[in-house]
């Protein structure tokens, strides 16, 4: 069998082997367990091949200190020593060897022994990220919504009539698909769950942008006498927001979870979280804004950058305090903004009842001085800054950042 | 007696550790009433559903222990009240210092300075050492184990859970920045542990979400006079956090503890943090000890489950007078037809070599009878000169008798030692004859002389790649030799591990192009799968093999040795975990790591049939005295009798005006078995016994189950 070997690895066995047949018939290869007619057997081995101190090392402990040096390094009692020593196969027979009673105390002397500078600063460790804002996935995903939403328009606009709705319809459906797909999963995705009705008033919201202010300004004029034109440009732009929201929502985390593993203090934390926060959301708000501008242009419509911008800014932060646990307070602030707009719309046509004349008046004051597009932007703006202010105490704290780590 | 089992990820859950054990334990038990309180550990295993549940399993209630119960409101307050917001804030701080102040390294520091404020002057003056090493108790009082601390430590848990049971649950006040406060000035404050005191924010994070999910179980409702308040007996089988209930219902309803631990959860967590950033793992460990040395502290009997967890729990401060090691039962009986199989092959055998001795005696007669023959002038002389003596003998006569007394003994000694010499030379030779031609009838019958077998879980902690180059080793010796190695990679480690295995079999032993010409068994080195379906029964694999070799590195309890050892092979084993105290000299037990050692050892035992089969003999011997399912079960009926006998629950039953009831609870309630029942109408219990006795203390019982998902 010895002289087929060809790779390094067994011709180096051969000689061993070769020697062993020779101690073998000298008969001491063998016969080295120490064996009892009584049945009980125990091998030990010989001294030379055995992983213990080597005869005429004076100090075996070093030797053994120098072999488990990262464990050494590492641990921060003895018990770990020890765990460790007999995960890699130390046992207390082991241990006599280095003239001890047990594993415990050889990992007792270890960890005494072991030279610990007391003031170097500890390992840095690797900054804790949340699972998924390492994967390229979501970041492109992030992309489909948008692209669906564009599709979609393109489509309507090619098409006429029936086919035209059916085809807004389905494209509506496609995109909700997509941004569900996109909140399961990503920096966006939390392991907690929305509050009831936050989706309810988040497709109102949307809804009111696309319709409302056509709806609002007809009303105000004494219509609608027909229908009148939705407004695409701010729910395209929305959509195609999606994935600037991911990026931010990506870059906070990431940027606030290597603040977690720098920051000695909680309150130096909260100091460097509030500039990640705010500067990412101003990210997500310029993006939007120009992503606006640039819709508005292609499709020929008016933006409305304050009203759909406040919409993306509150849904944003909605959805960031929602993801790291606090879904409460975006809930409300949802269900007010779209209340409101709710309201303005019920007191303008509600003022053609008799003798309610005077409950248009605010919403007609507002659209006077600003124009439609300043109600939904007033529900919004003031939804949005409140969440704002609540993001900037609750996302800068420490306990907002935790990896969630449960098995599911 | 009403007992209750609290597991953590273990026993009603079809996927649970340790399920089998438990199973077997409240099937065996059947004069026990069992209500099983399980923590799961995944959402997969709760929908992985529950295994078939005995009858006597009255009550299953179950908690995840993976999430957090109130789920929408992650960092909502659910405390209300300044107040109880203030006595969570001090009671978490407590805990959160005692478990700062150390765990291992510190405790052990200040308890040695104790010694010596204990046993002599301060500064070690002369003769401070030796006080210090008397003033320690014999037994070690273990890592964790200074009184103060753990004080300390419980009482904040008792505080906590105090806190839990008023208001109804911590919620999420355990998750709060105000809980990352506490634990950020718990480390700040001096005297912290060394690697705790820089901790960063996100490590401070990291320890404040495991505290937290430990302590989840401080917010169940287990705690009420009607659930764990009803059991006369908590048994928590395993420990940290299945423990952890157990230790609530003691604090609050005075139920005695018993725990049983097959794995340590300190050292469980020491490797699993290895990664973890120092703090945490400083940190973390502290708590696990502390928490572990609470546990043991309350309990009534703690039953390692074999003795390297034994070690360790001396070293976490259990008392030695509680441990009781219980090893974990095996079926033994899906062995027993291998063992018939062995049998008769060894009777065969043995009928072959005392045929053999025969002959031999025949053989050796003149040796052996020359032995006799000579020694018989001596006897003669002595029986003369015995006679003489008690005639009535003289002083010269008695100095003859002793010199002729000296030299017949010299003598008869130097003819018995000749003699034992030829018959131990005769014998070693016969034996070797009768070696031979039994592995002949050995393989006959089994066909199984040379035959290797290795059976477990295909890891990389098992060290394959070792028992090859052995293997290579062996086949030196004896070319005929093979290997069997059965079992199933785990996991995708497992499988990577497994293939490099095969890559370094196929290497070590290649094709010398008759494969297509041979079968498939006769190749040295075989891969086979144990959970195949055409894969051979594992007690048949056994009997196949001559020889079990275990090599792993790190081994827990060894089951695959201890099967072997029930189908009564001979075994080469390395030495780790548990193995020496389970083969205990029924077979030869090598270093880890080492080839040449174990290839010895097989070769060895390769070669000596009959040893081999002393060996299995002896090792089948010792697994049915120590690792049968029916120990195992015998072993906790009598500890819970112990347990309930030493500390019985002392219940006031009241009336319905509050009043209490004098011998509400009758002695008999604490026999086993339904003594009141309807079923043995000869011990009708009296009347004012009948009355009171089903109401309050034991409820009705009910057949089903219930609790949470008792629905499924």
């Amino acid at each position: 069998m010895n002289e087929l070997h060809t790779d390094p690895e067994a011709t180096g066995n051969a000689p061993a082997t070769r020697g062993r047949d020779t101690g073998t018939s000298s008969g001491t290869g063998i016969g080295t367990e120490a064996s009892t007619t009584d049945g009980r057997e125990l091998a030990t081995a010989s001294p030379a091949s055995a992983p213990g101190p080597r005869p005429g090392t004076a100090d075996p402990v070093k030797a053994l200190m120098n072999r488990h040096h990262d464990l050494c390094a590492r641990a921060v009692d003895h018990l770990e020593i020890a765990a460790g020593l007999e995960a890699h196969g130390v046992t207390d027979r082991t241990a006599a060897r280095f003239r001890h009673r047990d594993v415990f105390s050889l990992a007792e002397e270890m960890y005494a022994r072991f030279p610990r500078d007391p003031d170097a600063p500890p390992p840095h460790p690797a900054p804790a990220h949340r699972p998924g804002t390492g994967r390229p996935a979501p970041a492109l995903l992030a992309l489909l919504p948008g692209l669906l939403c564009a599709a979609t328009v393109v489509a309507a606009r090619s098409t006429d009539g029936r086919s035209r709705l059916a085809l807004a319809v389905l494209g509506t459906l496609l995109v909700g698909l997509a941004v569900r797909t996109l909140l399961r999963r990503g920096p966006l995705a939390g392991p907690h769950r929305a509050a009831s009705g936050t989706r309810g008033w988040t497709f109102w919201l949307l809804t009111y942008a696309f319709l409302g202010d056509g709806l609002l300004e007809e009303g105000l004029t004494g219509g609608p006498d027909g229908p009148w034109s939705p407004a695409t440009a701010p729910l395209l732009a929305l959509a195609l927001a999606c994935a600037p929201a991911v990026w931010c929502a990506g870059l906070f985390t990431a940027l606030s979870g290597r603040r977690l593993g720098t920051s000695r203090a909680l309150d130096d934390f909260a100091a460097s979280a509030r500039p990640v926060l705010l500067g990412a959301f101003t990210l997500f708000l310029g993006a939007l804004l120009g992503l606006l501008a640039l819709c508005g242009t292609l499709l020929g419509e008016h933006p409305a950058y304050a009203g759909a911008g406040a919409l993306g800014a509150l849904l944003l932060l909605a959805r960031l305090l929602t993801a790291h646990g606090f879904p409460h307070a975006p809930a409300v602030a949802l269900a007010t903004a779209g209340a409101a707009e709710g309201l303005s719309l019920a007191t303008v046509f509600a003022s053609r009842l008799p003798g309610c004349s005077l409950l248009s008046v605010p919403v007609q004051t507002v659209t006077d001085a600003w124009g439609a597009g300043s109600v939904p932007a007033l529900a919004c703006g003031t939804a949005a800054t409140v969440l704002l202010l609540h993001a900037t105490r609750t996302l800068t704290r420490a306990s907002a950042h935790a990896v969630p780590h449960e098995p599911r | 007696m009403r007992i209750g089992l609290l597991t953590e990820g273990g026993y009603p859950y079809v996927s649970g550790d340790a399920r089998l054990w438990c199973d077997r334990l409240v099937r065996g038990l059947a004069r026990h009433e069992f209500r099983v309180y399980a923590l799961s550990r995944s959402l997969r295993q709760e929908d992985e559903g529950w295994m078939p549940l005995p009858p006597q399993v009255t009550r299953v209630r179950t908690a995840p222990l993976w999430t957090a119960v109130d789920d929408g409101a992650a960092h909502g307050r659910d405390l209300h009240g300044r107040r109880a917001r203030r006595r969570f804030t001090e009671a978490y701080a407590d805990l959160a210092r005692a478990v700062c102040e150390g765990g291992a390294a510190e405790g052990r520091a200040s308890r040695s300075r104790g010694a010596c404020a204990n046993g002599c002057a301060e500064d070690g003056v002369n003769g401070c050492t030796g006080d210090c090493a008397s003033a320690r108790p014999s037994g070690r009082t273990g890592d964790y184990g200074d009184d103060r601390q753990a004080d300390r430590f419980g009482n904040a848990l008792y505080a906590l859970a105090d806190l839990a049971r008023e208001e109804g649950g911590l919620g999420s006040a355990l998750r709060s920045e105000g809980a990352l406060r506490v634990w950020e000035r718990a480390c700040r404050t001096p005297g912290t542990v060394r690697t705790a005191h820089g901790a960063r924010v996100g490590e401070l994070l990291a320890v404040a979400r495991h505290v937290e999910r430990a302590l989840r179980p401080l917010s169940l409702d287990w705690y009420e006079d009607a659930e764990l308040g009803a059991v006369d007996l908590c048994h928590a089988t395993a420990g940290g956090s299945a423990a952890l209930p157990a230790l609530l219902a003691r604090h609050f309803s005075g139920v005695p503890l018993l725990v049983t631990e097959y794995g340590v959860p300190l050292r469980t967590h020491y490797l699993a943090t290895a990664d973890a950033p120092p703090a945490v793992r400083a940190l973390l460990a502290s708590f696990h000890g502390r928490l572990a040395a609470e546990v043991y502290r309350r309990a009534a009997r703690i039953t390692p489950g074999n003795a390297h967890v034994r070690r360790w729990q001396e070293h976490c401060g259990a008392d030695r007078a509680k441990l009781r090691t219980v090893y974990p039962g095996m079926e033994a009986s899906r062995f027993a037809e291998v063992v018939a199989d062995v049998a008769d092959a060894a009777e065969w055998a043995g009928s072959a070599e005392r045929a053999e001795r025969a002959e031999r005696a025949e053989r050796a007669e003149p040796a052996e009878t020359s032995a006799p023959r000579r020694s018989e002038p001596g006897g003669a002389a002595r029986r003369a000169a015995g006679a003489a003596a008690t005639t009535g003998g003289t002083f010269e006569r008695e100095a003859f008798e002793r010199e002729a007394f000296k030299r017949e003994a010299a003598e008869r000694e130097a003819a018995e030692r000749e003699a034992f010499e030829r018959e131990a030379f005769e014998r070693e030779a016969a034996e070797r004859e009768a070696a031979e031609r039994e592995s002949a009838a050995h393989e006959s019958a089994s066909g199984a002389g040379d035959t290797l077998v290795w059976v477990g879980r295909v890891e990389p902690a098992k060290d394959l790649v070792s028992l090859l180059h052995a293997f290579a080793e062996v086949r030196a010796h004896v070319p005929t030799a093979r290997l069997r190695i059965v079992g199933t990679a785990a996991g995708a480690e497992g499988r990577a591990y497994l293939e490099h295995c095969e890559h370094l079999a196929a290497r070590l032993f290649p094709d010398d192009g008759h494969e297509d010409t041979r079968p498939s068994g006769d190749r040295p080195v075989s891969f086979e799968e144990a959970g195949a379906p055409d894969a051979p029964d594992l007690a048949a694999v056994y009997a196949a093999g001559a020889v079990v070799v275990l090599s792993s590195v790190v081994e827990g309890f060894p089951v695959s040795l201890v099967e072997a050892m029930f189908c009564g092979r001979a075994t080469v084993s390395t030495d780790v975990g548990a193995v020496v105290e389970v083969i205990g000299g029924t077979g030869l037990v090598v270093p880890p790591r080492e080839p040449a050692a174990l290839a010895r050892a097989c070769v060895a035992l390769l070669r000596d049939p009959a040893r081999r089969r002393r060996l299995g003999e002896a090792a089948r011997a010792r697994a049915l005295e120590l690792f049968t399912v029916e120990q195992n079960v015998m072993a906790f009926d009598g500890l819970y009798l112990d347990v309930v006998s030493h500390s019985p629950r002392r219940r006031v039953l009241v009336d319905d005006r509050g009043a209490p009831l004098p011998f509400g609870t009758p002695a008999e309630a604490r026999l086993p078995g339904n003594w009141t029942g309807p079923r043995r109408p000869l011990r009708r219990a009296p009347l004012w016994a009948s009355d009171t006795t089903t109401p309050p203390a034991a409820p009705a019982q009910r057949p089903e189950p219930v609790g949470e998902g008792a629905a499924r």
